[in-house]
């Protein structure tokens, strides 16, 4: 018994090492090429023998990181709260309140998720430009501000409240606005803070949107920047692109690392009703 | 609990609507309009040139400087240049044409100059541009600016095929010179193979182009398409390339790694160590010198492996202007500009790795004397085989058809699942069902 337990264990560990090592392992390869030295090849052992942090250096002075850097913020700042704002709005309407044609409206709003962006984005671009957006940080943000993706995610979450709670709620005099705000929304905690995640993940690491809307350079995001160097007409130098995909990488990294434990328990919470 | 998580969102919804606010004020200043200067005969307003993938230093300072170069030139004129990815541009030079935030000048390769200017996005330059600045072009690139009777670009910095070779390998299985057969790159490969216990040629496939222009230079004069016909298939020489090609994958000569074929693959075998021989661009020593300083040093370049008096492809960056612009007679004082032989030269020097395409550039003691580091001796090689080269591969309507055809079979036939009879004659059929939809009467 001891043994066959033994066993088990040892292949669950070797399949948790396995995961890690492709999981992991494209991180550290290029963290380790970052920090290799002006006179180490990229190629010349995996570990850099005389680490240097140049590479991260030049990726400050050679382009300009920091405005990129602060461009991304910006969107990603604008981006994360309103799509909280009005994904968690539109997925109370749909879960709570009984209106005709509600399951159309949900129909609709999902199956724009199976339409790619790339039969959009011309007109999408025309009407940006005609409302101003070009070039503009709000600009840069509409296709993650209210996405189906996160109207269904929170009418799920939602769904899973008990309406009692809601109910004595309204005894005491509550309007369905303080009902949302007050009962509701603190109860989807963690699919908010998932909610959260998703869309700084999916806004930071936006590429062809921001690179349509943008006519001036100075408006850039760091995936631009990024495309930039490895595009290079030269194919670039490699120690500098790893070293920038790393600083793009670390925000990322420590806000998933923040926020994992309700991005777990959020993920979960929205799947469970359908 | 409950508290903090409220006082949480609400400093987040504050915040938001506070970014929001700030990043509305800043915008809008570019309300200028972009008046074009033609009727006063002085150049006026703004005139906006896109770059292709560079970015970065040292082109930031170049072009900075030469965009106050052009204003102290026109006073009048606001000149903006940006740089964009290089495998966008095209994308983005099209969904900005559905509007009217287009560009006036954008840096193109041919390939996407066609299929834009074949929509009716680009302006046809024939009229536009004298007699004195085309005649200041070499006539094969000057050519790659052409699509159906038109001219739609004048071109910028170019590259041609040089062969680039580990000195230690070869040092190392005593050979001295660089093939110049199929039959020789065969024999060459396979002793440095022996020596060196490792894969050592490799051929870039790219999308099939690279394959494609090899064959036109295999067929040293004679065409492998007439009147939209194939007739590669009877070619002796491209037969050989195929059959010894076929042979060297079969035999670990040319590493597995080959049937994907990218230019990139081989630049990354090739730092690696991994790989003793092959023919690319200068540009293909690009990454070397910082990505991997051991092989750097080591690195030659010679004439390409083949016939020393066959012609060979170049590789043209052209200048197009988008049918669209507002500012027409600035963006191709510009271009003329930007592509003279005294800037052509300036960016070359700079760059390291790319050829000016203007005839006077290229008499600089720049590149008759380069000097004797690798990326020296490519500029070298390569500007002698210049003298041979033209765009090999006219840019037609089907050429990505083509070009796709060239890579599976050729693919196909490295890892055996077709001889090169069959591969070939696999490549004939589909190029001559292709032209036949397009009614294509071609012959190169």
């Amino acid at each position: 018994m001891k043994g066959k337990s033994r066993n088990k264990k040892i292949i669950v560990y070797f399949l948790m090492i396995v995961i890690t090592v492709i999981t992991v392992g494209p991180f550290l390869y290029t963290l380790f090429i970052a920090l290799k030295s002006p006179s180490q090849g990229i190629y010349d052992g995996l570990l850099p023998t005389d680490p240097s942090l140049i590479n991260f250096v030049d990726a400050f002075k050679k382009t300009d990181f920091m405005l990129y850097l602060w461009n991304t913020v910006i969107v990603t700042g604008i981006a994360v709260p309103l799509n909280l704002l009005f994904s968690s709005l539109a997925g109370y309407a749909l879960a709570r309140s009984n209106f005709k044609g509600r399951t159309l409206v949900l129909t609709l709003i999902i199956s724009t998720m199976t339409v790619p962006f790339q039969l959009y984005m011309a007109p999408l671009f025309q009407i940006a430009g005609e409302m101003g957006l070009r070039n503009t940080h709000v600009g840069l943000t509409i296709l993650q501000i209210s996405t189906a993706f996160g109207i269904y995610f929170m009418r799920q979450a939602f769904l899973n409240i008990p309406k009692e709670l809601e109910e004595s709620a309204y005894m005491d005099g509550a309007n369905p606005f303080q009902v949302w705000l007050k009962i509701a929304v603190p109860l989807v905690k963690p699919t908010i803070i998932s909610l959260a995640i998703y869309t700084f993940t999916f806004t930071w690491g936006d590429y062809l949107w921001p690179l349509l809307n943008t006519t001036d350079s100075t408006m850039y995001t760091l995936s631009i920047a990024l495309a930039q160097m490895s595009q290079n007409f030269d194919g670039g130098n490699l120690k500098l692109i790893s070293a920038a995909s790393i600083l793009t990488t670390i925000p990322s990294l420590l806000i998933f690392i923040w926020l994992q434990k309700y991005f777990i328990s959020g993920a979960t919470d929205g799947a469970v009703k359908g | 609990m409950e508290r903090k998580f409220k006082q949480m969102l609400f400093i987040f919804l504050m915040g938001s609507l506070f970014i929001g606010l700030v990043a509305c004020n800043s915008e809008s200043e570019d309300a200028g309009g972009t008046d074009s200067g033609a009727d006063s005969g002085e150049l006026s307003g703004e005139v906006t040139m896109w770059t292709a993938s560079l970015a970065g230093e040292p082109f930031d300072t170049y072009f900075a400087d030469l965009e106050a170069a052009f204003e102290d030139l026109h006073p009048e004129l606001d000149v903006i240049i940006e740089d964009i990815p290089q495998n966008e541009i095209e994308q983005k030079v099209l969904t900005s044409l559905t509007g009217d935030d287009v560009p006036d000048l954008v840096n193109l390769a041919p390939r996407y100059m066609v299929n834009i200017a074949a929509q009716g996005g680009l302006l046809e330059l024939n009229d536009l541009v004298s007699d004195e600045v085309k005649g200041s072009y070499l006539e094969g690139p000057f050519e790659s600016g052409h699509f159906e009777d038109g001219l739609y670009a004048l071109p910028w910095y170019l590259t041609t095929t040089v062969s680039w070779y580990n000195g230690d390998h070869f040092e190392q299985a005593g050979i001295t010179e660089t093939p110049t057969s199929t039959q020789e790159i065969y024999d060459t490969s396979k002793t440095i193979t022996e020596e060196t216990g490792k894969p050592s040629f490799y051929q870039i496939i790219n999308e099939g182009d690279t394959v494609m222009s090899k064959m036109i230079t295999l067929a040293n004069g004679e065409p492998i398409v007439e009147n939209g016909k194939a007739v590669l298939q009877n070619n002796e020489d491209i037969i050989e390339f195929f059959t010894l090609t076929q042979k060297m994958y079969q035999e670990g000569i040319m590493p597995q790694e080959n049937a994907e074929g990218s230019f990139s693959t081989a630049q990354e075998l090739f730092m690696a160590g991994n790989l003793s021989l092959t023919e690319s661009g200068v540009t293909f020593l690009g990454p070397m010198e910082s990505g991997a300083p051991a092989i750097y040093e080591v690195s030659k370049a010679g004439q390409p492996l083949n016939d020393v008096n066959a012609p060979m492809d170049v590789a043209v960056m052209n200048f197009s202007i988008p049918s669209k612009t507002s500012n027409p007679d600035a963006a191709v004082a510009l271009a003329e500009f930007v592509t003279n032989a005294e800037n052509q030269l300036e960016f070359a020097e700079l760059a390291g790795t790319v050829l000016p395409s203007t005839t006077e550039s290229l008499e600089d003691d720049y590149f008759q004397n380069p000097g004797d580091s690798p990326k020296a001796t490519g500029m070298l090689e390569a500007s002698k085989s210049l003298e041979r080269a033209e765009v090999l591969v006219p840019v037609v309507e089907n050429s990505a058809e083509l070009r796709e055809a060239v890579k599976i079979a050729y693919v196909e036939n490295l890892q055996g699942k077709l001889t090169p009879e069959e591969a070939l004659e696999k490549i004939a059929e589909q190029w001559d069902a292709s032209f036949e939809k397009t009614g294509e009467d071609i012959t190169f």
